[in-house]
């Protein structure tokens, strides 16, 4: 019996692939989707009162005038479809927020929560009594607290840190943890520390390599995965057209040292690649969430020892 | 809601970013402009120059600007295009998902990947005449510089280039990036010289200057200066004998290699006046060879990464505006220093002289930077500034591969080309894509090296329909651009999600208007390269059509092998594009 898998990652909070994730086992023929984290989005849209019913904000550097409750709630869907936080606020209140940092990062935390519950709640809606498994585990830009309103859905699993079974005897080993940024996100740390957690959860599968797979945020480092544009770590300006290889090489030696038959990764969302690392496929299918489509990976487990039927999809 | 982009954005906050990974500034507008600088190459547009010489009636000072314009909502189409779908791929990418992953792979197989086998002598040829053969010339090598113009001279350049191109594309983008920065500005600093030569320089002095070179050159001992004087009508133009020959003025020579020159001008019919022509149809006709090289400011979208906002939609445009006005500039400039100084009918002369098979310097191509060269009689002088103006061709032989291998990349990862075909090695070469071009280039530059010579033009068959180069790139674009005009539709969920102004008339987006006029332009010149009614761009022989046709085949050939056997493996190949439902 062939179990197919669709992984996909890095939705960034847009609302419209999330749903489109929910929705890609029907239109895949799936049997298991696996999202492989960074599911909050990086930005809150200020919706700004300018009158009686009438409001506006700027999005990609357009200024949008909205007028009414029904313009109002398209435009927060609209917002939301971008990976943007929508939040309707007054003059005064945008610059409250402006002026205090920790005000502002409970607003996130607020909208973080509140969103993810949101997508909880519509995914068990869809998902109920359809006999689709569905994992998620959160990513390096996902704060911690977003686990336990994930673990309260009735049909989604929580990768982090665990090992789930999978049809067909396989097993998934996940972490949204990498190796360190120039951002400071809250899943981040050294790599002897990263390689430690991975060897730790690796440790509780009780199934050969050939039926073990991964789902690791961080890319393998040195491989078409982990290519990005280069960073200055001071200014975060991006170097020319300069570019270099930003994964994990805790990951690239967890891979090497345990060999599963497929690891799935994201946080990289220009290197879209498939790669083999000795008898692993590794496969980063990227992200166009600002596009509001899903990139993703079609995968065929289909019991061999070498795994060939796959696909990067866009949909 | 009314969304206005012109709005001025106001001194308030209107985003709040946490941290968060890859939030990071863009490229820099000058990598950009970098990019559709060299896209839009001199050296195309000189060797276009020539070309335009077939279409005497014709006004080349006419043809670039409305070449220029249309180009420009090309520009309009690709920043969209960018904006809104900004993936490695491209065009493939694009004509897959907003038509159908067969014409994406199909037509964009052609455009991104095939006929890029054909740009490789074409590059080694345009090397070869306008930059290593004068070099040559000058350093007395001659016995080298016949060689180079020999069927396997060219074939040899081609494997240079091949292998240049190939050397480019495996040490990666950050040397080749920095290589093109020295390239780009040493190359201008050589045009700067050249327009600066030739403003302090007069007429009759640039023609004594040319006359001493020729004679020091290609004279003497050399033995390769022509000054045969051929016969001319009363309207200047040259008689032709019952086989079509040019009627020999026996007894009788040119005084000097300009001399000639200015006869070749006037006998091949060239106007006196780049203006002359005016609107006409006959510089409508002159406008396919000026795609040759005005085309491309768009070359670099295959490689844009994730682009986010309507700022990088107007950024993309303003790069790419500058890619196109720059080069235009300089080469109108150019065209109007020769006019003033040497008169637009030699100059002409000049650029036809190759063509006729009657160039007085041993029917060498007469390279604008070698004879600008030649103001200063130095012959270290005269090397140094062909080849430093020379590196604003090198600096753009790493591109020949390098979009090619993105699309063998995309439709690999889509499963239409086998997994290896993205193969890369742990030093990063994509080693099974540019075998996929390298092979295929050293048999197509066989082809235009070694095929029957046609003896009315005096070049091989394959090099006679030089111009499918720029069909196949010209094909793509026309369906990239219907992309662009239907996305609204096709693609209503990446339109709506873009940052692309959505304003229009009647439900039309001004976008879809765009380009749909970019498209007519597109066809009127898909439909005068296939009319050819003048007989000048020889791509509707039946040698170009079975070339063409053999590239189009291979494409569809490849996909339908590709949908049979992962229909086979139970992966349907058309649903990787499809669009997962929302709700």
């Amino acid at each position: 019996m062939t179990t197919r898998i669709f992984f996909a990652t890095d939705v960034h909070g847009s609302e419209v692939c999330w749903r489109k994730f929910i929705n890609s086992a029907k239109h895949y023929e799936a049997d298991v989707l696996i999202l492989g984290g960074d599911m909050t989005g990086k930005a809150i849209i200020p919706i700004v009162k300018t009158g009686p019913d009438k409001w506006r904000y700027h999005m990609q550097d357009l200024s949008h005038e909205v007028t009414g409750a029904d313009d109002l709630a398209k435009a927060e869907r609209l917002i939301r479809d971008h990976g943007y936080y929508p939040v309707a606020l007054t003059p005064e209140e945008r610059d409250e927020y402006t002026a205090d940092e920790d005000k502002l990062e409970e607003l996130f935390h607020e909208q973080m929560r509140k969103t993810i519950q949101d997508w909880v709640e519509w995914a068990d809606m869809k998902l109920e009594g359809s006999g689709i498994q569905c994992i998620v585990c959160p990513g390096n830009d996902d704060r911690h607290d977003i686990d336990e309103i994930l673990a309260k859905s009735t049909t989604m699993q929580v990768g982090e840190g665990n090992v789930l079974d999978l049809p067909e005897g396989y097993q998934l080993a996940s972490s949204g943890w990498t190796n360190l940024t120039p951002w400071d996100t809250p899943r981040e740390e050294d790599e002897p520390l990263l390689k430690k957690r991975i060897m730790d959860i690796v440790a509780q599968a009780t199934v050969p390599p050939e039926r073990l797979v991964f789902g690791l945020h961080a890319p393998p480092y040195d491989t078409q995965l982990d290519v990005a544009p280069k960073i200055d770590w001071e200014t975060l300006t991006v170097q020319g057209q300069d570019s270099a290889h930003v994964g994990s090489t805790a990951v690239k030696e967890v891979i090497e040292e345990v060999q599963p038959i497929l690891s799935l990764h994201g946080h990289i969302h220009e290197s879209r690649a498939a790669v083999r690392i000795g008898r692993t496929l590794a496969i980063n299918p990227g992200s166009s969430y600002v596009e509001g489509m899903v990139a993703g990976v079609v995968v065929d487990l289909d019991g061999k020892k070498k795994l060939k039927r796959y696909r990067l999809t866009s949909g | 809601m009314a969304a206005d982009a012109g709005a001025k954005k106001p001194a308030e906050q209107t985003l709040f970013v946490r941290k968060a990974s890859g939030l990071v500034k863009g490229w820099s507008s000058m990598d950009g402009f970098r990019y559709s600088f060299f896209s839009v190459n001199l050296f195309l547009a000189i060797w276009s120059f020539a070309y335009a010489t077939f279409i005497p009636g014709g006004s080349l000072f006419w043809a670039i600007v409305i070449t220029a314009i249309f180009i420009v909502l090309e520009i309009v189409v690709y920043a969209g295009l960018i904006s809104a779908m900004p993936r490695a791929g491209g065009d493939y990418v694009w004509i897959t998902r907003i038509f159908h992953s067969s014409i994406g792979f199909v037509i964009a197989g052609v455009g991104w990947w095939f006929i890029l086998w054909l740009w490789t002598p074409i590059y080694a040829d345009m090397g070869v005449q306008t930059t290593v053969k004068p070099i040559f010339r000058i350093l007395g090598l001659h016995g080298a510089a016949d060689w180079l113009g020999t069927a396997t001279g060219i074939f040899v350049a081609s494997l240079v280039v091949i292998a240049i191109a190939s050397i480019l594309v495996a040490v990666g983008m950050k040397t080749y990036a920095n290589f093109q920065k020295w390239a780009m500005w040493i190359g201008l600093a050589g045009v700067i010289v050249c327009g600066i030569l030739l403003l302090v320089t007069s007429g009759d002095s640039f023609k004594d200057k040319f006359n001493q070179a020729a004679e020091k050159y290609y004279g003497g001992d050399a033995g390769l200066l022509d000054l045969t004087k051929y016969e001319q009508d009363e309207a200047g133009l040259f008689v032709y004998d019952d086989e079509g020959n040019m009627v020999v003025v026996e007894g009788e020579t040119h005084a000097g290699a300009f001399e000639a020159i200015e006869a070749i001008g006037a006998g091949t019919g060239m106007p006196t006046s780049t203006f002359s022509g005016g609107l006409s149809w006959a510089t409508w006709a002159i406008i396919p060879f000026m795609l040759f090289w005005m085309a491309w400011p768009n070359w670099g979208a295959t490689l844009y990464g994730e682009v986010r906002g309507a700022k990088d939609f107007r950024k993309n445009i303003y790069q790419m505006l500058g890619g196109l006005f720059v080069p235009t500039i300089i080469a109108l400039s150019f065209l109007g220093l020769m006019t003033w100084k040497v008169g637009y009918q030699a100059f002409m002369g000049t650029m036809a002289a190759f063509w006729w098979g009657i160039s007085p310097i041993g029917g060498d191509y007469i390279s604008p930077t070698a004879m600008i060269s030649w103001i200063v009689p130095n012959a270290a002088f005269q090397v140094i500034l062909v080849a430093a103006i020379s590196l604003l061709l090198f600096g753009w032989f790493g591109t020949l591969f390098l979009s090619s291998t993105r699309m063998i990349f995309a439709s690999a990862f889509d499963r239409i080309l086998p997994e290896r075909a993205a193969k890369v090695t742990s030093g990063g070469v994509p080693t099974v894509a540019l075998l996929l071009m390298t092979i295929p280039s050293i048999i197509v530059a066989a082809l235009y090296a070694y095929t029957p010579v046609v003896e009315e033009r005096g070049v091989t068959i394959v090099k006679l329909f030089t111009y499918d180069a720029t069909f196949g790139i010209i094909i793509m674009f026309l369906f990239s651009g219907l992309a662009f005009m239907v996305m609204k539709w096709r693609a209503r969920g990446i339109w709506e999600n873009s940052a692309l102004p959505k304003s229009g008339v009647a439900g039309i987006p001004w976008m879809a208007i765009i380009a749909a006029v970019y498209c007519a332009f597109l066809v009127f010149n898909i439909f005068m390269f296939v009319w050819d009614p003048d007989g000048v761009y020889y791509i509707n022989l039946w040698e170009s059509a079975v070339f063409m046709g053999i590239l189009y085949l291979a494409g569809v050939v490849i996909w339908l092998v590709a949908w049979m056997v992962r229909k086979k493996q139970g992966m349907a190949l058309e649903a990787v594009a499809k669009e997962i439902p929302v709700e």
